[in-house]
């Protein structure tokens, strides 16, 4: 649908809803990917939904309806389920209206035709040539490869009115020959800015590097996280940031905003139109903004409803899909030549798990890479191994910091941690 | 209604046909859910959907093509088609096709899961009232900081027809309750919740949980946890009541037996196994006492959908017998290339939109023949722990290495369970765990869960199946606490 037939459905909701409260969101998204394992391609497809979303309000009662049902015909019949629903719902004490007149949405810029229209030979054709290197190699390939778009229209019955679309291109790619493998992950607005076969290239060397793998050996070590292994941690802050649980008692944050939680060299943000391309609008229409949630250490902010800012005198924040950590300069590869000593490299990290949610304290696995490095210069690889860490520790301890890579939704620079006991 | 998805997917299907792929499938589904959340004592979420759509695979040349889409407008679907068909010529245009399906006899059908009661004309008020009542229960105690009480129910409505002449439907009530206290003491944070899960099952499953018991066990054993001890360390045995195993054996077991792990399809997502395809038949998983029985007929279940996505009916295997691997579970298109000749009806998709893909079906750990209660286990351990439910989860990519929480725990000493216990993690080897399990208690324990949230292929795919067990002793076991 065009951005007015997006529009129109979303006004007619809001014109013929009898509820003085009303939120109707109009999203539209076609997803196309190829996946393959085994050297061989296990499934090509392309998926298209559009679904209407429509939160009614009688200032006392609030309800949630969700309908794939777009036709504006339709609109009239769709309230009155979505009314018949909010008359039996119960009061809500902590009920707020929708956001205020006036938002003013940032524009992003986050389109590329090409990528929505893109057919599939491109994604079937990445994904052949993934294969053929692997089997040039006597690796096995497995991934997935794909683009998508997203289209959303918002309205408020406050009179907030707004548009959003993104494309997304991406491709997941692990090549293996049994233990040895490795990883990456490739991520932009656009498919022609996905370094494919360059990625393709580096991969199947790594994975050449990853032969002969040796126990690890219980000591002392530093912790070099290349990008995608900082990245694989950064969620877990994220989930665990949110002001009402940390006011609550219930989170590692409770009762330290503004007091150090990791070391100073650590700054933790969102950007809306920067590198990554975040949503204009949260779920009920308030606009987004770029924010630091941890600035140099310190907990300057955390994302916080609209009841629960108004009840605490805090602004209402929401993280609008990006978090960005920044990152100095230098390469994985100079992060690793000047670390002294014994160190252990990573390339990501997998099943991470709470393990304890108020100590914010996680276990998880290595993956696709562990490699011994002595005075600079990788050794050897090393076998895979479980960990229990807490990353607010490991953030306290960063010694170097490396140049910011995009990860998905997430910038995030290789570092360097201080010694840590394995 | 579900005659009338019926005729749209033989549409579909003849669709297909006219088009000269070489095999093809439509599923038509329909999906009503209400979804209501208190958080602490007040009504956060009323969440309802009414959603429907249509995914249509096609195999040209031993090439896929899938496509799908929301709503069941004829042009949308006819475009559908059109791309399903394009695709999969893109891809056979691109690399040789290797698909190839086991032969199964065509199912013509319909299944009705068990729903006594339709929980959709329950009065909404009544659970409302439910709900308020537990969170009021669970607040009794100013020490309980937080709480969540949930009820979900879902009427899943599908249909799948395909070109070799299968046409299937199913009507599919899933219900769950859910509770969690959280207790809040001295900077410590403590929760405690109901694990039983989702079911195939109607208001009568809400009724039979016992919400309002369980809201007050909630919070006496949340209060009882933040003030018990942490958990000692050192090499001691477990015995785990079935809530417990339920996910234990979700990921030692039933993800390493999927055929398409150790096929290597899941290699950049959910991971591969550690097991080989000559392993079936052979393999020593667990002690002689270990029996693991997959069963998607099992009524509650639920992963019992009468026919999985390729149209195959749900059926009963053992997955583990007298301790030694059995065979894998598999979909039509990996049957034969983990060397079976018959699918055992594990393909399943989230929804219409998703590429239907192998999963877990449902499975539990055979209770034992012989009469023994869960005292009889505790009794014969010295130093030990007794544990309740889920918590921590996690598990190397080959399913090997392990480290699991729980919910509740109690220290056993000589014989007896002495004190609850809080923070108490234990790691194993997936192949020495099993293999040091040395009793398993009749059924009169036998607890199930229905998970409704395993995540699983890209893009990410969630899927649901029941597990259960009669609580079980294991032996010799890593037990230490949270993040050491």
């Amino acid at each position: 649908m065009t951005r007015d037939e997006l529009l129109k459905v979303v006004e007619a909701v809001l014109e013929k809803a009898e509820a003085p409260d009303v939120v109707a969101t109009l999203t539209e998204n076609r997803d196309a990917a190829v996946r393959f394992g085994q050297n061989r391609i296990t499934q090509n497809m392309d998926t298209f939904e559009r679904k209407l979303r429509i939160t009614l309000g009688d200032g006392e009662r609030k309800i949630v309806y969700s309908t794939h049902r777009i036709d504006i015909d339709a609109v009239p019949e769709i309230l009155d389920n979505a009314m018949d629903i909010l008359k039996t719902a119960s009061p809500d004490p902590e009920y707020m209206p929708p956001v205020s007149a006036g938002q003013v949405y940032p524009v992003v810029d986050a389109w590329d035709s090409k990528t929505a229209e893109a057919d599939p030979a491109g994604r079937t054709e990445a994904a052949a040539r993934a294969i053929n290197t692997a089997k040039k190699n006597g690796m096995e390939a497995a991934g997935l490869v794909g683009m998508s778009y997203e289209n959303t229209a918002i309205g408020t019955s406050t009179g907030n009115l707004a548009c959003s679309r993104s494309t997304d291109a991406y491709m997941r790619l692990t090549l293996d020959r049994g233990k040895p493998s490795s990883f990456r992950l490739l991520s932009a607005e656009a498919w022609d800015d996905l370094p494919v076969d360059s990625a393709i290239e580096e991969v199947a060397l790594e994975v050449e590097a990853d032969e002969n793998q040796r126990e690890l050996e219980p000591g002392e070590y530093r912790l070099i996280f290349e990008p995608q292994a900082s990245g694989d941690l950064i969620p877990y802050i994220a989930w665990s940031m949110n002001a009402r649980p940390a006011d609550e008692g219930l989170t590692v944050f409770s009762g330290r905003q503004d007091e150090l939680v990791t070391g100073n060299n650590f700054t933790m943000t969102s950007e809306v139109n920067g590198v990554l391309k975040g949503t204009p609008f949260s779920g009920e229409g308030l606009a987004s903004g770029d924010a630091v949630w941890i600035d140099q250490g310190r907990l300057v902010n955390q994302p916080c409803t609209r009841y629960w800012a108004a009840k605490t005198g805090r602004e209402p924040l929401f993280i609008p899909g990006t978090l960005a950590v920044d990152g100095d300069s230098g390469s994985i590869g100079d992060l690793i030549s000047s670390t002294p000593g014994r160190a252990l490299l990573f390339r990501r990290f997998w099943y991470i798990r709470f393990v304890d949610q108020k100590e914010l304290s996680l276990t998880g696995m290595t993956r696709d890479g562990v490699f011994l490095v002595e005075d600079g210069k990788i050794v050897h690889p090393v076998e895979d191994f479980r960990w229990n860490w807490k990353p607010l520790d490991l953030f306290s301890r960063i010694e170097k910091l490396g140049t910011s890579e995009r990860k998905g939704q997430l910038s995030v620079p290789p570092m360097v941690i201080g010694p840590t006991a394995l | 209604m579900i005659d009338e998805m019926r005729d749209q997917t033989e549409q579909i299907v003849g669709q297909l046909k006219f088009r000269g792929v070489d095999y093809g499938d439509a599923r038509v589904e329909t999906t009503d859910l209400e979804s209501l959340t208190y958080r602490k004592q007040r009504l956060a979420e009323s969440d309802f959907q009414a959603t429907h759509g249509i995914g249509i695979r096609v195999l040209v040349k031993g090439c896929w093509g899938f496509a799908s889409c929301s709503g069941f407008d004829s042009d949308l679907v006819s475009k559908t088609v059109d791309r399903a068909v394009s695709i999969a010529r893109a891809g056979a245009g691109v690399m040789d096709g290797s698909v190839r399906l086991s032969e199964e006899v065509p199912s013509i059908g319909h299944y009705d899961g068990p729903c006594e009661r339709n929980p959709f004309e329950i009065p909404r008020s009544e659970k409302l009232d439910l709900l308020a009542r537990a969170a009021d229960i669970m607040h009794a105690s100013k020490l309980i900081n937080m709480s969540w009480s949930r009820l979900r129910f879902e009427r899943k409505r599908r249909v799948f027809g395909n070109t070799e002449g299968s046409l299937v439907s199913s009507d599919l009530v899933f219900s769950m309750p859910d509770i969690m206290a959280y207790a809040v003491l001295n900077d410590d944070m403590q929760s405690r919740s109901f694990q039983e899960g989702a079911r195939i099952a109607g208001w009568e499953w809400i009724e039979k949980t016992d919400m309002i018991l369980w809201a007050e066990k909630c919070r006496e054993e949340a209060i009882m946890k933040v003030k018990a001890p942490e958990s000692p360390s050192g090499v001691m045995d477990l015995v785990m009541d079935g809530t417990h195993l339920s996910l234990t054996m979700h990921e030692s077991v039933g993800h390493p037996t999927e055929s398409d792990r150790v096929l290597g399809w899941e290699a950049s997502m959910a991971g591969r196994t550690f097991l080989h395809i000559d392993d079936q038949e052979k393999l020593k998983y667990g002690s002689e006492i270990v029996n693991f029985v997959a069963d998607n007929t099992m009524p509650y279940g639920v992963a019992s959908w009468g026919w999985d996505d390729d149209g195959v009916p749900g059926q009963k295997w053992y997955t583990i017998k007298d301790g030694i691997f059995q065979q894998f579970g598999s979909v039509r298109e990996t049957a034969l290339l983990v060397n079976r000749k018959h699918s055992t009806g594990c393909c399943r998709a989230m929804n219409f939109a998703s590429f239907p893909i192998n999963r877990q079906p449902n499975f539990y750990l055979e209770p034992g023949k012989e009469p023994i209660t869960p005292d009889d286990l505790i009794s014969d351990v010295n130093r030990g722990i007794y544990i309740e439910g889920r918590g921590s989860f996690s598990i190397d990519q080959r399913r090997i290495n392990f480290q699991f929480g729980g919910d509740m725990f109690w220290e056993i000493k000589n014989g007896k369970k002495v004190q609850p216990l809080k923070k108490v993690i234990y790691r194993s080897k997936t192949r020495d765990f099993w293999g040091s399990c040395d009793g398993i208690a009749d059924d009169r324990s036998f607890k199930t869960m229905g998970l409704l949230t395993c995540g699983k292929g890209e893009p990410m795919q969630s899927a649901r199946m029941t597990h259960g067990a009669s609580t079980s002793r294991f032996r010799n076991i890593e037990v230490g606490r949270g993040a050491e």
